[in-house]
């Protein structure tokens, strides 16, 4: 079975906006939260390349982080590929 | 070019309502294995990087319609399986590891407290001495650590775990919390004072996916590196 595989973040625009999920108002949640938890939490099923990923905090460290931990992570999956000798 | 993206894994259960579409308007389609299914889709990929935050959002929406009914564990969304036979095998080697975690969180959910300097009172380096500013941010770590400390005080009755994880900008206070009682972890957070000179926001209730076990947060795969 291969490994998994990531997109690309680059161009993800930055108007993060809020979200009504629920009826409560406190079940209102960021978009930013949202993409943070689909992002770090939860299963990961490539360890090497999606782990790179977890240990970044990308809600509370805003936007411009988030992209450039992204293409940090980009960057060293794809070192870690041509290492391996994966791609 | 079509691949396999997981959504969550969760127990089976007649009465479980399940989503019609997923990302992208994909149809969501069930992987029984006894005890768990998982729930998947047929996508294109890679996603658009445009379409991130829609993709990230009806994902969401997906793992969400299962958590609203019952535990879930979910999967993240950039990564996928080659085809539905990967999906399978997976599913088959660690069939046993989720069921076991299913059921040992099955009565929880997660709720989550950041504690983080008040963005207002955040010292610009150029602004103050290094010394100043060393002494000032030794001194938000301390304030950090008492608020989170005062969080888990507050919200001890209620949890049945906590973890705490630091970020840069803070500390994360994650804790497991019955179904039904995040109202009153809630109600017990706004008891505590905040310092001034930091800020919390609270969130949840989420999937437990920090309490899960390790192996089900990053499985080994045959044939991965």
């Amino acid at each position: 079975m291969g490994p998994g595989r990531l997109t690309r973040l680059s161009q993800m625009p930055n108007n993060f906006e809020s979200v009504e999920l629920g009826v409560a108002a406190e079940d209102e949640v960021s978009l930013l939260e949202i993409v943070d938890h689909v992002l770090n939490a939860g299963v990961v099923i490539h360890g090497s390349l999606v782990i790179s990923l977890a240990g970044v905090d990308l809600v509370y460290l805003g936007l411009n982080v988030v992209l450039t931990s992204v293409e940090t992570a980009l960057r060293k999956i794809q070192t870690s590929e041509e290492k391996q000798g994966l791609k | 070019m079509s691949c396999v993206l997981a959504y969550c894994g969760f127990q089976q259960d007649d009465s479980a309502s399940l989503p019609a579409t997923g990302v992208n308007g994909a149809q969501v389609e069930v992987l029984a294995l006894d005890a768990l299914l998982l729930l998947w889709s047929h996508v294109e990929w890679p996603f658009a990087p445009a379409a991130i935050q829609k993709n990230a959002v009806e994902f969401h929406g997906v793992v969400q319609h299962i958590f609203r009914q019952r535990a879930v564990i979910p999967f993240r969304l950039l990564s996928v399986f080659d085809n539905q036979e990967a999906l399978e095998t997976f599913t088959h080697d660690n069939q046993e590891r989720f069921l076991a975690d299913l059921v040992r969180l099955k009565a929880f959910v997660q709720m989550e407290c950041v504690v983080y300097p008040a963005p207002a009172l955040r010292a610009q380096p150029d602004e103050v001495s290094g010394k100043d500013y060393l002494e000032q941010k030794a001194g938000l770590v301390r304030s950090i650590a008492q608020a989170v400390n005062a969080v888990r005080d507050s919200v001890g009755h209620l949890s049945h775990d906590v973890r705490v994880r630091e970020a840069r900008s803070g500390s994360r206070v994650f804790v497991l919390v019955e179904r039904g009682r995040e109202h009153d972890f809630r109600e017990a957070l706004k008891q505590v004072a905040v310092p001034e000179q930091l800020a919390r926001r609270i969130s949840g209730p989420w999937p437990a996916t920090e309490f899960l076990s390790e192996w089900v947060k990053a499985p080994q795969i045959a044939g991965a590196q």
